[in-house]
């Protein structure tokens, strides 16, 4: 069994994950993931998101290693055409919280909101995340990473072009 | 200007100069969204949901369709309603939850309860009340003056005398049994949906839902990604070929009453019944037995078009049945002139198996919905659109491609990347809004 991360540890990776994403380095942060790692989403009406499981039920966003680069690979370019002109994006996260080892790393669940200024209209995307972190060849990579909207539509925000 | 003067069109044909064109005050005009409001949507059939939503009796979903919040339930007896979602005694809305499953409504204002059949039951009150109140049953739950199914689609119309379903559907009958056909024993709508928003006119998302002609130009990040996904397997040269190839194969073609579908052929790989490599080898063989069992109950032409063909489909006037890398039901409700409301679900046979299940679900995030890598820059196009004919005095939007007819396009055929399927839809609209297409009974 693998040492669980100290708080510190998750914490100063997380607020990592958000520059990246904050500076839109967004290749750099494809590359915080492992080769077998996922990035999902669950629909705002989703019973149980926690446990939900996206080959069964409708997923905002379910990626695996090949769409997380390719999400962050499109989002580079001026033709994807729903992020041009770039967002403005504002990562807070808080509420960090250590809650245990799962799949060879450390379980975290965390607190997010995420303001998104397109052009002259500003939204807010809001929720908690579950993040699985590993330790690889030295390296701390992300293996599972569930974003979890407390949202019951995207009525306000539109639609979901930022990473969370 | 007024509307009702018939010199003064919203939608011009002319078919010697090969024109037709659209005024944009039909986008964004508060007086013509009125006017939508009684004439379009008080009189056409509006997609409430499908039979495979309320499974259980008791079942019920709240939704607003055409502007109006509908409770659309599964009673104890098994029937299907549709209820306005108001008491009858001082108006509160009786249902507050978006889904649920019930025996009966109890109005939390005064106690008023309506059995799932719609019925008052009681109106808890101690005395003050004449005995027969309600002998006439104008005090139950009001029900939406027509609901009619179509394998089972769920259709509301708030016009009593309106047409039956089955005739105003017209030819996107054979459509929608395109769709049914695939499920050995039936489509059902799957577990989640999409429910999101956009800054435009409804009209705006038809037009778009089964236009061929943007598909290079505005999903070219999307083909970059397939390009990637196929390198060095032998799907790599797909891509470009189908592109070279869009306007030879398929088309638009107008099934009645302003529907329409466009059929095409993009490599995307379809959970009916098309492999690719990029989706593993472990989905080869299931597919395969999946498109042999199509050809066993349709014959090979059939079986071809279910199974090959991308469908984009629009009911009159704003539902739109997508059968593409895979297949989305998608309803559309006008708030504003230059605000829509949309939910989406994914749709597939009740019997398939997990894999194929996820495979499905997998293609649909992939390109569609509000976080996927096509339909967010479709919304995007949309609210420039709707922006600029708001802020621009340029008056008329040009849908003239293949623009060869001069009667009428409604039952017309036309290459996949023309604008036929949307001449087809306004010419409806046109009719409609001015009282020639009176959609009613004799
Ligand atoms: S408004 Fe419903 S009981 Fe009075
Ligand atoms: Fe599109």
């Amino acid at each position: 069994m693998a040492e669980l991360l100290s708080r510190t540890e998750a914490e100063d990776f997380l607020y990592r994950e958000a520059e990246l994403l904050d500076e839109w380095r967004l290749p750099e942060w494809a590359e915080l993931y492992t080769e077998d790692a996922t990035y999902e989403v669950t629909s705002p009406t989703t019973a149980d998101p926690v446990n939900a499981d996206p080959d069964r039920t409708l997923f905002l966003i379910s990626d695996r290693i090949d769409r997380i680069r390719g999400r962050a690979n499109r989002l580079m370019k001026k033709s994807a055409h729903a992020e041009y002109p770039r967002s403005k994006t504002r990562h807070l996260v808080t509420n960090v919280r250590v809650i245990g080892g799962a799949e060879g790393g450390t379980r975290i669940r965390s607190n997010f909101a995420v303001f998104r200024t397109k052009e002259d209209t500003t939204s807010v995307f809001m929720g908690e995340v579950y993040h699985i972190l590993v330790r690889e060849a030295g390296e701390l990579r992300i293996r599972r990473k569930r974003a979890i909207l407390d949202l019951n539509s995207l009525y306000n925000q539109g639609r979901l072009t930022i990473i969370l | 200007m007024a509307l009702e003067d018939p010199q003064w069109a919203l939608v011009q044909a002319d078919p010697e100069k090969r024109s037709f064109r659209v005024h944009r005050s039909a986008y964004k005009s508060q007086e013509i969204f009125e006017r939508e409001k009684a004439l379009i949507f008080g009189k056409c059939w509006l997609y409430l949901g499908h039979g495979s939503e309320l499974n259980k009796k008791g079942d019920f979903v709240t939704r607003r369709v055409g502007g109006r919040d509908i409770i659309f339930i599964r009673d104890k007896s098994g029937e299907i309603g549709a209820f306005f979602n108001t008491c009858t005694h001082r108006g509160a809305k009786v249902c507050r939850e978006r889904n649920g499953n019930a025996r009966n409504f109890s109005c939390p204002y005064h106690g008023w309860v309506f059995s799932s059949e719609g019925k008052l039951v009681t109106t808890n009150a101690n005395g003050g009340y004449g005995e027969d109140l309600n002998a006439d049953g104008h005090l139950d739950l009001r029900r939406v003056p027509r609901l009619e199914n179509y394998r089972n689609f769920y259709f509301i119309n708030y016009n009593p005398n309106a047409i039956s379903l089955h005739d105003y559907l017209a030819g996107a009958r054979d459509a929608i049994d395109a769709v049914c056909d695939q499920a050995e024993t039936e489509q059902v709508i799957l577990s989640g949906e999409h429910s999101y928003s956009i800054r435009a006119n409804y009209k705006l998302l038809v037009e778009n839902s089964y236009d061929g002609y943007h598909l290079v130009s505005v999903h070219a990040s999307y083909f970059d990604h397939l390009r990637d996904q196929f390198a060095g397997t032998p799907a790599a040269s797909m891509i470009d070929d189908t592109i070279a190839s869009y306007n030879t194969r398929g088309a638009a073609r107008g099934l009645g009453m302003g529907h329409a579908v466009l059929d095409s052929y993009v490599p995307t790989g379809r959970p009916v019944a098309q492999w690719l490599p990029s989706m593993g080898a472990h989905l080869k063989a299931p597919i395969e037995a999946r498109r042999a069992q199509l050809i066993a109950r349709y014959g090979e032409e059939r079986a071809d078009y279910i199974a090959d063909t991308q469908k984009n489909l629009v009911i009159f006037p704003n539902l739109v049945i997508n059968d593409i890398m895979s297949i989305t039901v998608r309803y559309i409700e006008p708030e504003a002139p230059d605000f829509i409301k949309v939910t989406a679900w994914a749709m597939g046979p009740a019997e398939e198996s997990e894999e194929l299940r996820a495979m499905r679900l997998d293609q649909f995030v992939s390109f569609l919905g509000p976080a996927g890598f096509g339909s967010p820059d479709d919304i995007e196009m949309l609210e420039i659109c709707q922006d600029a004919a708001q802020h621009t005095p340029v008056e008329w939007s040009e849908l003239s491609k293949g623009m060869d007819w001069t009667d009428d396009p409604r039952t017309l055929s036309s290459a996949p990347d023309n604008e036929l399927q949307m001449q087809a839809y306004w010419t409806q609209w046109d009719r409609v809004i001015r009282g020639i297409e009176k959609l009613e009974r004799e």
